[in-house]
């Protein structure tokens, strides 16, 4: 039975011996332009879908408010974290240990 | 000619080199729509890119590369398919492209070498891609070693050893295969 296996092993290791080659079917090229013109059609489509006075000035303002918004906020932070340094720059030159005005006040038992 | 986007001289160009472009991505994609479909891809991209073509190279080690690289992201992209349509199938979807392709007969193969050579064809597709591509050519295209070593970039004793290894591949796929039908 083994030897059967081998044998059969060995015949489908050599069934593409000497085969032809696969002919695409005809009218190839024609297919081949009709897609070809179909998809520079559509990016035409979009390209000019893009290029439309009105599209093209929403997608610059659009870029411009994205850009305007980043600035805004990053300027943001970086007003609170000044703030905060500021805060502590003063406890620590002052040495304010009581932060309330009762632990002042009260300190009779 | 077609570097200036001649619509005669890129017909020419296709209609010389069409049979072995669709008969390539045949081998690589054992699927006659799909390899229609990757020799069409094959075509635009060179009418697209062929100025940048170098001449480093034969123009028909140029065209084999594109058409090999387009056959395997061909493959890749089915692959995706199948697992998102696994994932479908867990919840009840559609399950279709789960089954096994159908056996497929290579229309230049000999009568009497068909069967035998749709077994064939399926254990090539279980290889990895490189031992699968340098398989390809060499069988159904019949490019020598430094051929497929121009294409693949390697040295001819590298696509030895590449060759060398699938046949050992293979035999394990064909037991497998062969034993089982016998139980």
């Amino acid at each position: 039975m083994q030897e059967n296996i081998n044998n059969k092993i060995k015949d489908a290791l050599n069934s593409l011996d000497g085969m032809g080659q696969a002919s695409a079917k005809p009218f190839f090229f024609t297919r081949l332009e009709a897609r070809m013109q179909k998809e520079r059609n559509t990016w035409e489509k979009i390209s000019s879908f893009f290029a439309r006075p009105a599209i093209a000035f929403a997608c610059i303002c659009l870029v411009i408010m994205i850009n305007a918004a980043v600035i805004f906020s990053s300027q943001n932070t970086h007003t609170n974290v000044t703030g905060q340094n500021d805060e502590n720059a003063t406890v620590d030159e002052y040495s304010q240990v009581s932060s309330s005005f009762y632990e002042f006040v009260n300190t009779k038992p | 000619m077609l570097k200036k986007k001649d619509r005669e001289a890129f017909k020419i160009i296709v209609e010389t080199w069409q049979d072995m472009v669709y008969n390539t991505a045949l081998g690589l994609l054992q699927n006659a729509e799909d390899a229609e479909d990757t020799a069409q891809e094959v075509f635009m991209q060179v009418y697209d890119s062929i100025t940048t073509f170098k001449e480093e190279s034969k123009f028909s080690t140029w065209l084999y590369r594109i058409t090999v690289s387009k056959s395997l992201d061909h493959i890749r992209k089915k692959k995706r398919k199948k697992r998102f349509a696994f994932v479908q199938s867990l919840y009840g979807k559609n399950d279709e492209l789960l089954n096994d392709p159908p056996d497929f007969f290579h229309p230049g193969v000999k009568m009497e070498n068909k069967e035998r050579a749709a077994v064939l064809f399926k254990s090539v597709e279980k290889l990895p891609a490189n031992q699968k591509t340098a398989f390809i050519l060499n069988k159904t295209e019949g490019l020598s070693y430094g051929e497929i070593g121009e294409i693949m970039k390697l040295s001819s004793s590298a696509v030895d050893a590449l060759l060398q290894r699938a046949k050992k591949n293979l035999q394990i796929n064909l037991k497998e295969y062969y034993e089982l039908s016998i139980k």
